[in-house]
């Protein structure tokens, strides 16, 4: 297991420095000066040539990318600002560390992303299981249908619904507001109602689909066939065996669904103008703030890498048959 | 064996005799003993069985309806004498109020803009749409023609070569999927662009659709090929692959001839999934503002404008939306069917 | 069971059906009327001393005491004075920092430049080359020092240090003599290497008064210091910058916490004095601002009024463009609407260098259609039709419009198409940049076709919108026609043409976007800056504009920018502050 690890987390940070080469050098490739833009109107030759150093965009791009890594472990000096370790980049559109603003949008994406999870896994789990156990019945054709269209609807059309309909015509909820937890549970959980909701029709639908298959699909193994026939218990063997088996794939998808969201549910947080990583993101490419995009893209790329280990880890707990090497 | 009349009705996907007696997919094993007796190729016999599943029929009927709709678009639009581009509401008085928003209720219906129109712009709604699903589908096709293509490659590649290419090709999926996707579409589209075209000229359309089409094609290939690598991993083992070397056959013509035909199935079922995914996809980029740009119809910009305007006319969403919602999951019951025709046992 | 599945798509499909009925926009606009700009006054007058004595007239029915949610679309850039420009930065800034002079609105809707830290808006000498400020007694900074004429020099002294590169720069041409960036030499270094203005520039004799010296008249300068970006910074804790993270308050509220790009919050500060200040109130405990609230999203949580919105409205954040139906057609959120002019006046800027035949301009003249941008700004609530270059919130505006551009709102096709035949130019190739924001997206499709149909053939090339003006403002540039808005820093026309219309300013980054240069007009823009009557200068302005208008073509006026702002039912003293051009942040309080 240990061996597993760290041969996993080495791998990991292979793949991270790679895509914070290829990032940073396409984004460093594209012929726009930040110094110009930062420089103003009153721009004159000296006060760019400062503001450049100011900015360390004065040095090859090869040194600059030597000068990002290090700013990571050791933490960086700007004219305009510390940036401590670990300093992701330093935003000169914001004023503010890299770091300092992921930090602060990341609670929004994690409220918005674990509390859908909760409710999308329980719910889509438990109806997909509903749907396999009474296979055939009207709850199977009504969950299997209905999770079929909900799937296949977009959070850029139900978002929009969904509001026009709550918050306008019925006033039952307000626009969707982000309250950290700390400050205020109640407004916390209200103002993320909707999100929420959202992210769960879709979602939910999903997780009915999948686990409804992977059901029926471990129902038929051979070894819960053999446990039917050497008598035991329908439910039993339901639950003993059929389920564990049946979540490795829902294991997989969650992983791969987790890790993308906690990187920034970009049309979500757009739709409903939640701060979150998601939206950071798009208004930084809007403002062509590279450093910021740039820290955005590895922190959710070290998500999705992180939960894949992770689940790579998990099979090993839900189906003994897994040797992790 | 396969008599050449069916071979022809089957189509030149048939697999070669080796093949038959195979289903595609290898836990089929029950399967070919029977088919042995009818002697039909696995072609037919999917056909058959589509033809019998009446959801496939009708969500195969859907989903080219609405390809025959976006490639006919012109041929509408001419029907229906109107033209995406032309602001009918900003023109023609008494269509539009101050605020910009149609005058009529349901986002301006009547019999002259059947499904309103634009509040703004006043374009007409009906062939925004057409033209729209136009631009969506064709980038959607395209970015899966090409998608399965290095899929197939590099799956096939990795699968049948093994050793170091199999382990290169293999990290660079896992490098590839460890990209936020629609994070990399977000950020590189502009880049892309930027680096391809000097900021003094103008980016014309078909570069700017090549540039989507591109960055999403990047990150569209991986689930597929990492399928087919496995798929051929297995079938190399199999006697007739091995038979084939024995005798000589050279690596091309094994991958062409022996190993591809038993893939087709799962090519097919995987792109029934991917080209509403990267409809979707192509659709969300609009949305974000990093799409087609503002003169060229566009199927995801219009949820753009629909997410602006909702509050005061949900109309205009309408259309598009349950365009879309009709569309995915006719395609994704096609794919289901598609697979239970290939595969009988895994559809239930 | 499969049978099942496409009948369940239908009823979903007819589900979507009942969501989609929405009821008509129906043909009433609602109104926004000329009053407005009649109210608007243009001029303003130099109080004296008793006018600039503190407090503040009160705010009807205000009360001291409660949180104020303010929404903001974009976080502050600059905290620095001398960094300001921005206008929302300039609004919030009043705030948190006092200058010499500010503009004092009375209840009436009267304007007077004032005293601030100063005791008058300013002795001037007889030739208006020297202007005397005394300091008044108990000003004072967040840290309880007092404010004296040290700080005032260093206030100005830092203006010319390199890294201050975003705020206004006329007092620093004023000082130097010299337009550009030429001033920078007088002080490369600002005050920080020992180096300091000589007292024939800035004298400060002793703690109280500050003179300063210029080589031409300006009878400006009062306007001009009122300016967030000459607001005073204090000497003892300048850190240059870092200063602009973290500035000294003098203002009636300091900053308890600033996070980029997210929230800033404002508490009282206990050292300002309501008795020195004639402008400012500090009625609300605390102004907590969040930023990244889209214009869209204010608007939709200001009109739902719910709970915590009753308290919460923006500085700055308009109406957007498609929310303009629902906040005129309810009248109840109508209530909680204020309107009024920015200063801004949208125009298409011909490049000059380019576009050498006026016959070629007027055909584009004629054919742009500035209805499409009155409508892509939401209608008559975001804009008004333009028929020249003088905005009526500036002093000589006239109602003339010698292009038509206000009588044929759609554009005149067919003349702009005879126009350009005769010409011989038919088939012109036109590139048309904008700047790539919803509003002149909106726009380029509709000036596309429009210029099309008359006979040119159109490139649009958008760009990202915070490089824009840095591309169009390059001389060399490969644009034919670009839009440019200019607003008037304060009611003067004198703020308007010279920046925009002399051809001597024509430099990369400067504002004469047409590169128009005609040493004729040049000379006439040197004669009626030196008139020292406001009132014949404002009519000699307008008739200039007009000339350069009609005779040479160098912009197409098609909008005066307007716009609506909201704010929720339990905030009161909400008004329009046509200095700021936005809803005044000293002036509200919270309901009980």
């Amino acid at each position: 297991m240990l061996r597993f690890l760290v041969r996993r987390s080495l791998g990991a940070m292979v793949i991270l420095l790679i895509i914070s080469a290829v990032t940073f050098f396409l984004f460093y490739a594209v012929p726009r000066d930040p110094a110009m833009l930062a420089c103003g109107k009153n721009c004159t030759p000296d006060a760019l040539a400062v503001i450049r150093k100011n900015m360390g965009i004065d040095e090859p791009v090869p040194m600059q990318y030597w000068h990002f890594m290090v700013g990571i472990f050791a933490g960086r000096d700007f004219a305009a600002g510390a940036c401590p370790a670990p300093c992701f980049g330093y935003s000169f559109a914001n004023q503010d560390p890299v770091w300092n603003t992921i930090l602060d949008r990341f609670p929004t994406t994690v409220s918005l992303t674990l509390g859908g999870a909760v409710v999308f896994l329980t719910i889509g789990l438990g109806a997909g299981m509903i749907a396999a156990w009474k296979r055939g019945t009207l709850a199977d054709k009504l969950f299997s249908t209905g999770s079929l269209v909900l799937s296949s609807l977009q959070i850029y059309f139900v978002g929009p619904l969904v509001l026009a309909l709550l918050v306008f015509n019925l006033g039952l909820l307000d626009q969707p507001t982000y309250v950290p937890l700390s400050e205020d549970p109640a407004g916390w959980f209200m103002g993320l109602l909707i999100p929420w909701m959202v992210i769960q029709i879709i979602f939910t639908a999903n997780y009915t689909r999948l686990s409804r298959s992977s059901m029926i699909e471990q129902l038929s193994e051979d070894h819960v066939r053999t446990a039917r026939a050497k008598g035991m218990s329908g439910k039993f063997v339901f639950f003993r065996y059929a389920w564990r088996g049946s979540l490795i794939p829902i294991v997989t998808i969650f992983g791969v669904d987790l890790g993308s969201l906690l990187g920034g549910a970009m049309i979500t947080e757009w739709t409903f103008s939640l701060p979150g990583l998601g939206r950071l993101a798009v208004e930084s490419v809007q403002n062509t703030d590279l450093p910021m995009v740039m820290g955005v893209m590895l922190f959710s790329a070290t998500f999705i890498i992180l939960l894949n280990v992770i689940v790579d880890a998990a099979y090993a707990f839900i189906d003994p048959r897994v040797r992790l090497a | 064996m396969t008599s050449p009349s069916q071979a022809a009705i089957a189509g030149a996907e048939t697999p070669d005799p080796d093949g038959v007696g195979l289903t595609s997919e290898p836990s089929g094993g029950q399967e070919p003993a029977k088919d042995q007796l009818v002697g039909r190729s696995p072609g037919q016999l999917m056909w058959m069985r589509f033809k019998r599943d009446r959801t496939g029929v009708v969500s195969a009927f859907v989903v080219l309806t609405m390809f025959a709709i976006a490639a006919l678009a012109p041929v509408i639009s001419w029907l229906y004498g109107k033209d995406p581009w032309t602001r009918y509401g900003q023109i023609e008085p008494g269509l539009l109020n101050d605020n910009g928003y149609p005058v009529k209720p349901n986002g301006g219906i009547d019999g002259e803009y059947w499904f309103g129109l634009e509040p703004g712009l006043g374009r007409d709604v009906l062939t925004q749409l057409v033209y729209g699903m136009r631009t969506s589908l064709s980038l959607a096709v395209i970015i899966t023609i090409l998608s399965v293509l290095l899929a197939i490659v590099i799956g096939v590649a990795g699968g049948y070569m093994g050793g170091k290419t199999d382990y290169f090709l293999g990290r660079l999926t896992d490098l590839m999927m460890s990209f936020p996707n629609q994070l990399f579409f977000v950020a590189f589209v502009p880049v892309v662009g930027a680096l391809v075209v000097s900021p003094q000229d103008e980016m014309p359309t078909w570069l700017r659709a090549s540039v989507l089409i591109f960055v999403m094609w990047l990150l569209g290939w991986m689930t597929l090929a990492r399928l087919l690598r496995g798929q051929v991993l297995t079938l190399r083992e199999r006697e007739f692959v091995e038979a084939a070397k024995v005798a000589g056959t050279p690596p091309w013509r094994i991958i062409r001839k022996e190993l591809l035909p038993n893939v087709v199935t799962p090519i097919l079922v995987q792109s029934t999934y991917m080209l509403p995914n990267f409809v979707t996809a192509v659709a969300g980029l609009s949305f974000l503002g990093v799409g087609m740009p503002a003169s060229t119809p566009d199927w995801g910009r219009m949820f753009a404008t629909g997410a602006e305007v909702y509050q005061s006319n949900i109309t205009y969403m309408f259309f598009p939306g349950v365009a879309m919602v009709v569309f995915i999951v006719a395609f994704n019951l096609l794919g289901d069917s598609v697979r239970d025709a290939f595969d009988p046992k895994s559809g239930r | 069971m499969r049978t099942a599945r496409v009948s369940v798509v239908g009823l979903a499909a007819g589900a979507l059906i009942l969501t989609g009925c929405s009821s008509g926009g129906g043909g009433d606009a609602g109104d926004v009327s000329k009053d407005d700009a009649a109210k608007q006054q243009v001029r303003y007058d130099f109080g004296d001393a008793a006018a600039s004595k503190g407090p503040a007239e009160p705010v009807k029915g205000a009360k001291k005491g409660g949180d104020l949610t303010v929404y903001q679309r974009d976080s502050y850039a600059h905290l620095d004075p001398a960094q300001m420009y921005v206008s929302d930065e300039g609004t919030m800034s009043t705030l948190i920092h006092r200058r010499l002079t500010s503009y004092k609105r009375d209840s009436a809707g009267k304007y007077t430049v004032v005293g601030d830290l100063a005791t008058d808006s300013g002795q001037a000498s007889k030739d208006q080359r020297t202007w005397k400020y005394t300091l008044k007694d108990g000003i004072k900074w967040e840290d309880g020092s007092p404010i004296t004429s040290k700080d005032i020099r260093h206030t100005f002294e830092r203006q010319f240090a390199p890294f201050i590169s975003e705020g206004p720069v006329f007092i620093q041409q004023w000082m130097a003599g010299k337009s550009g960036t030429g001033y920078r030499k007088l002080l490369p270094d600002g005050p920080y290497k020992g180096d300091h203005l000589p007292d024939k520039v800035l004298e400060t004799p002793d703690d109280k008064t500050v003179i300063f010296h210029f080589k031409d008249p300006q009878p400006d300068l009062p306007y001009a210091l009122g300016m967030a970006g000459y607001a005073a910074v204090q000497e003892k804790g300048d850190t240059k910058e870092k200063y602009d993270k973290k500035p000294v308050s003098s203002g009636p509220y300091k900053i308890a916490s600033f996070k980029s790009g997210k929230s800033m919050k404002l508490v009282r500060n206990e050292e300002w004095d309501a008795k020195t200040d004639p402008v400012r109130h500090a009625y609300p405990d605390a102004h907590n601002i969040q930023f990244g609230v889209s214009y869209e999203a204010s608007t939709k949580r200001l009109v739902s009024d719910s709970a915590e919105n009753q308290t919460a409205v923006s500085y700055t954040n308009q109406v957007d463009a498609s929310s303009m139906q629902s906040v005129r057609s309810d009248p109840k959120v109508k209530d909680r609407s204020l309107s009024g002019y920015q200063p801004y006046v949208g125009k298409i800027s011909l490049n000059m260098d380019r576009l050498k035949d006026k016959k070629v301009r007027e055909a584009i003249a004629h054919a742009l259609p500035a209805q499409s941008l009155v409508q892509a700004f939401g209608g008559s609530g975001g804009g008004e039709l333009a028929g020249n270059y003088l905005s009526p919130t500036v002093a000589g505006h006239t109602e003339s419009d010698p292009y038509g551009k206000v009588e044929n709102p759609q554009g005149d096709v067919k003349k702009a198409k005879r126009i350009l035949k005769e010409a011989g130019k038919t088939g012109q190739k036109l590139t048309f940049a904008f700047q790539n924001s919803p509003e002149w997206q909106d726009y380029s499709i509709a000036a596309k076709d429009n210029l099309t149909k008359a006979g040119f053939d159109v490139q649009l090339k958008d760009i990202v919108a915070d490089t824009y003006y840095d591309q169009i403002g390059k001389v060399k540039n490969k644009y034919d026609m670009y839009h440019s808005s200019w607003g008037a820093d304060w009611p003067s026309a004198g703020t308007v043409i010279p920046p925009t219309l002399d051809g001597r300013q024509v430099q990369d980054g400067a504002s004469n976007y047409s590169h128009y240069n005609n040493p004729e007009m040049n000379k006439e823009m040197d004669r009626i800056s030196k008139i020292k009557d406001p009132d014949t200068a404002a009519k000699e302005w307008g008739k200039l504009a007009d000339k350069i208008l009609k005779e040479d073509l160098p912009d197409v006026p098609l909008m005066y920018y307007k716009q609506i702002q909201l704010y929720g039912s339990k905030v009161g003293g909400a008004v329009n502050n046509a200095v700021i051009s936005s809803i005044d942040p000293t002036q509200l309080y919270v309901k009980k």
